[in-house]
């Protein structure tokens, strides 16, 4: 039986199937490789081939707003990864192993930004900073929308998706290896530096890959609390497009889309090395 | 009590999960150098008692010592024990090596001894060369002896072991009861073993303590608890049993149901309820009117009959009552369905127990 | 983690409440950093949104928070807002029921390959799956664009150019394109836990092929269905990127409309308002989810027991 797995299907239906599947891998793949194709486009005109060019990156490479919005990008996504993966593991730990005061309204609302629509958190971190900004200023202080409020908006969010695949992991994790250390006179601290955190550690890598992807993607949000001087890199694409496609936008997408295609391969390969770590030892 | 000082002391605990009464009042004392066994049906408190003498439960009544010392909220890391765990919870991310020398480490012992001591613990279980190995590429067996390792390297005072046989299958545990008990006489320390199987516990075990549903019902050497089970539930949980009603007559004899008296040791005052416990391998199966004079007897017709190879067993309707006969190694002629027969057994060879 | 509790000498009872306290204690402290900044960045912003709708906006386009009113509640009664509501929910429905119908037979063939050909279609679907939304979109606009390369294409093979951007065609394309993966990946999880040798059992008791396929697969997989259907009906209904850049001013959508009030139309208090309802109507969605999906997995999972006896499972290749 060729290893297939039997579900009893006539030969007819399986072609259909099998052909309807590459259609719909074709619809997943055609407009993403048309747009990198004609990103090295060396005509301006969007529907010409006019030959193969790098053109349109080193114009994009040169551009003053771009390479400041990828500078706000990155620094936004390593901060609100940093902090919502620390901040994230600990509501997870907390939420999964105690009992104390507000544990249930804290594990309701730990879902809430994630289920919300991303509109909706924009203009509630917008109004919420133009009223917390009015306060402050009657204090004296000046502050405005910039990177600062797009890291902190980040964060807010980036906490509940760590949380949330910290604790699927502490689902899965087994707590008789934490009494076994116990037992062998580990502290507390020590149980959880020498048994508990590398046992989580997939699980935080994991979530800390996923807040990083989130950052970088978000358009939304930080449209909403972006300030002035500075945007996000998807921020100004988003708002380029709205003036008209232009080659060097194309150059750009094609740009996040490899830096987005990196990221999974890397985090894909890293659960495989682990996989088949775990494999080959089952073997001997 | 010779007046040594017990190796575990288990004073008037109980442990409540909420309303489940998980242990109820135990009170047992476990000698230095024993090799005890805690014998009960799953669910009946064993685990958690020996959770409390490891420090992983504490008590919610009671007091609890080890050799002398008050230890009931004592902390697991400042107790003398160590424990083997029933799934082993051997570290996976560590090496049998690293696991093995975990609690010498927490220890702070440092490197002649440490890796000397390793080295010996790792010989008395025969893991030699597989320091290096993780436990997912053990196997049962050997992940199991990995757990002994790591807890004996510590040299506790008392060992306490959760079912540690029962993942492996029946083969590998035989090998591994014989392997347990040379092993506990080499390093003479108390061993307390928790068993939902009761040949397990006889064939291991110096005494035995019964529990059911969070008490301690009865503690004593495996013959005792075999022959002179204190109560119907241990007589019925330990081995195989007819238990027949009956009614204490005087100080030597009780009347069946059926009317039959037969003679029986009994502190009881006469009028008790009480069971009579005859195990299947005790009593005796003859041709009607061929039975000896001593002992007790009764008589009955053989209803079925089921062929063991090594052994037969014979189900006899006493009047109303059924009663299991096992006969080993038989020779002439066997018995067939229909067969008026008599049983009789060995005077002692029944116990009375309370109901 | 445990407290320390290194008094011996106090009795039983009182040692175990004082460990449960110190329990309560460090769970709080492990908690209230994260618990502290949600309440600072997540629950006061909703909080302040919710007290915006109640607001009245004054002639030039401030919003006074005073003279509370239901005014934009009841605003959202116009027909404008209906038609926009209207439209969105219609869109959504229509993406999910197009994702879905795209999505099974796609996840069906994925999940019935030999193991080592499914875990490579796999990584071809968690691609588009992570990769960044908005160069996606962009993907389409510029593929179906009056002048982009499909219309060059049409128009060298003799169709002439389309008009297809900025249209509710448009729209639903660049939904199904965006969500597709999101209908995908749970659907995929579904059917490869399937036993097939069920509908062998349905076959063997005189079952056609199809009919095994109604009877049996089909609601062994609903948990699939149903999760799919609403990780892609909630971001559907709230889009704001894909309308925004395929849709024209036909096609304004609730997102669309929302965020425009906080921009050019500067009526805080009906965005807000509009906001309240979508998130209320989002929970309420993803509630008959979990209600729905409860009773199969993918629902909640019921607490594993304090002490975890089971062996740790190798787990099985992280999808979501
Ligand atoms: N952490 C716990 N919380 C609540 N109930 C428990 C807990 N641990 C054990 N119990 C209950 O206490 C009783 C005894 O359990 P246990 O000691 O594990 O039994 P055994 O080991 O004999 O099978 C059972 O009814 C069990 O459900
Ligand atoms: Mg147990």
């Amino acid at each position: 039986m060729s290893g297939n797995v039997e579900t009893g299907l006539g030969p007819r239906t399986r072609r259909l199937l099998a052909g309807w599947a590459w259609v719909v891998f074709a619809f997943l793949y055609v407009p993403i490789a048309v747009l990198v194709v004609f990103s090295f486009n060396a005509s301006s005109r969007v529907n010409i081939w006019g030959g193969f060019s790098f053109q349109w990156y080193g114009e994009a490479l040169n551009n003053e707003v771009i390479t400041s919005a990828i500078r706000v990008s990155l620094i936004v996504a390593a901060v609100s990864t940093a902090v919502s993966v620390v901040l994230g593991t600990a509501v997870a730990l907390a939420l999964d192993r105690y009992r104390f005061k507000g544990r249930r309204a804290l594990d309701g609302t730990i879902y809430l930004p994630i289920v919300i629509p991303d509109i909706t958190m924009a203009v509630m971190l917008l109004v919420f900073f133009a009223e917390a900004f009015k306060f402050i200023d009657s204090f004296g202080p000046r502050f405005t929308l910039g990177i600062s409020t797009i890291a902190l908006s980040h964060i807010a969010f980036n906490i509940s998706f760590v949380c949330v695949v910290v604790r699927a992991r502490l689902d899965q994790f087994d707590r008789t290896l934490e009494e076994a250390a116990r037992d062998l006179y580990a502290t507390g601290w020590q149980t959880f530096r020498r048994v508990t955190l590398p046992l989580i550690m997939p699980g935080i890598a994991a979530g800390g890959l996923l807040a990083l992807t989130l950052s970088l993607d978000d358009v939304v949000i930080s449209a909403f609390v972006a300030g002035p001087g500075s945007t996000t890199l998807p921020v100004y694409v988003f708002s380029s497009i709205r003036r008209g496609v232009t080659p060097e936008l194309n150059a750009i997408s094609t740009l996040m889309l490899a830096a987005s295609i990196a990221l999974v391969l890397g985090s894909l390969a890293l659960q495989r090395r682990r996989a088949s770590a775990s494999q080959q030892t089952q073997v001997l | 009590m010779t007046g040594a000082v017990a190796a575990v002391e288990i004073d008037g605990v109980t442990k409540r999960f909420g309303e489940v009464v998980a242990v109820d009042n135990v009170d047992l004392a476990i000698d230095d150098g024993e090799f005890f066994a805690l014998l009960g049906p799953s669910g009946c408190g064993k685990t958690t008692t020996l959770r409390m003498i490891a420090g992983l439960d504490l008590p919610t009544e009671g007091s609890l010592r080890i050799f002398g010392e008050e230890v009931g909220m004592a902390p697991p890391d400042l107790r003398p024990v160590n424990t083997v765990f029933q799934a082993y919870a051997l570290f996976p991310h560590m090496t049998v090596r690293q696991n093995i020398e975990f609690g010498l480490r927490m220890r702070r012992v440092k490197d002649p001894e440490l890796s000397q001591r390793v080295a010996e613990a790792t010989g008395m279980v025969r893991l030699s060369g597989m320091e290096d190995r993780r436990p997912d590429q053990l196997s049962g067996g050997q992940q199991q002896r990995v757990a002994l390792a790591r807890a004996l390297v510590n040299q506790p005072k008392v060992l306490l072991l959760d079912e540690p046989l029962g993942a492996l299958d029946l083969k590998l545990r035989q090998e591994m009861q014989q392997e347990l008990k040379a092993l506990q006489r080499t390093v003479g320390i108390t061993f307390v073993f928790v068993t939902h199987d009761q040949e397990e516990a006889l064939a291991m075990s110096e005494r035995i303590g019964v529990m059911s549903e969070g008490r301690l019902l009865q503690v004593g050497t495996p013959r005792e608890i075999y022959e002179r089970p204190a109560s119907r539930f241990v007589a019925d949980f330990i081995g195989r049993t007819n238990l027949l009603e009956a009614t204490v007559e005087s100080a030597g004899t009780v009347r069946l149901a059926n009317g039959a008296r037969i003679e029986a040791e009994t502190s009881l005052p006469a009028g008790s309820e009480v069971s009579v416990s005859l195990r299947p391998e005790r009593a005796r199966l003859h041709p009607r009117g061929t039975a000896d004079a001593e002992g007790s007897s009764l008589e009955g017709e053989v209803r079925d009959i089921t062929y063991l190879g090594h052994a037969v067993v014979y189900e006899v309707a006493v009047g109303p009552m059924s009663v299991e006969v096992r006969v080993e190694g038989e020779t002439g002629r066997p018995f067939g369905s229909g067969d008026d027969v008599t049983i009789s057994w060995d005077h002692g060879a029944a116990a009375v127990v309370a109901d | 983690m445990q407290p320390a509790n290194r008094t011996s000498e106090s009795t039983p009872a009182s040692g175990e409440k004082a460990a449960a306290q110190a329990q309560r204690r460090q769970g709080m402290l492990l908690a209230s950093p994260g618990a502290l900044y949600l309440l600072i960045f997540f629950v006061a912003p909703l909080a302040l949104i919710s007290v915006y709708s109640f607001a009245t906006r004054t002639s030039t386009g401030r919003t006074s928070l005073s003279g509370w009113n239901v005014e934009s509640y009841r605003a959202i009664g116009d027909d404008v807002i209906v038609g926009i509501i209207g439209r969105s929910a219609w869109l959504a429905t229509l993406t999910t029921a197009l994702c879905l119908a795209v999505g099974y037979p796609f996840a069906y063939y994925l999940a019935t390959r030999p193991r080592h050909v499914r875990a490579i279609l796999l990584v071809l679907v968690m691609i588009p799956f992570w990769t960044n939304g908005l160069v996606r979109v962009f993907a389409i606009r510029f593929l179906l664009g009056s002048n982009g390369p499909a219309s060059a294409l049409s128009e060298n093979l003799g169709f002439g150019t389309f008009r297809i951007l900025f249209t509710p065609t448009a729209v639903t394309i660049g939904m199904v394109y965006s969500f597709l993966t999101f209908m995908v990946l749970p659907l995929y999880v579904s059917l490869e836990r399937m036993d097939w040798s069920l509908t062998e059992a349905a076959r063997d008791l005189y079952a056609s092929g199809s009919k095994a396929f109604w009877k049996v697969t089909l609601p062994l997989t609903k948990s699939g269905i149903v999760a799919g259907s609403v990780l892609v009906f909630v971001p559907s209904f709230g889009s704001y990127v894909v309308p925004d850049i395929l849709g024209g001013a036909k096609t304004l959508l609730i997102g669309s409309y929302i965020a425009r009030q906080f921009r050019d139309a500067r009526n805080y208090p009906l965005g807000a308002a509009l906001s309240v309802l979508l998130i209320v109507a989002m929970l309420v969605a993803v509630a008959l989810n979990q209600r729905s999906g409860s009773g199969a997995e993918g629902g909640d999972r019921p607490r594993r027991r304090r002490r975890g006896r089971a062996r740790a499972e190798p787990e099985p290749a992280a999808v979501s």
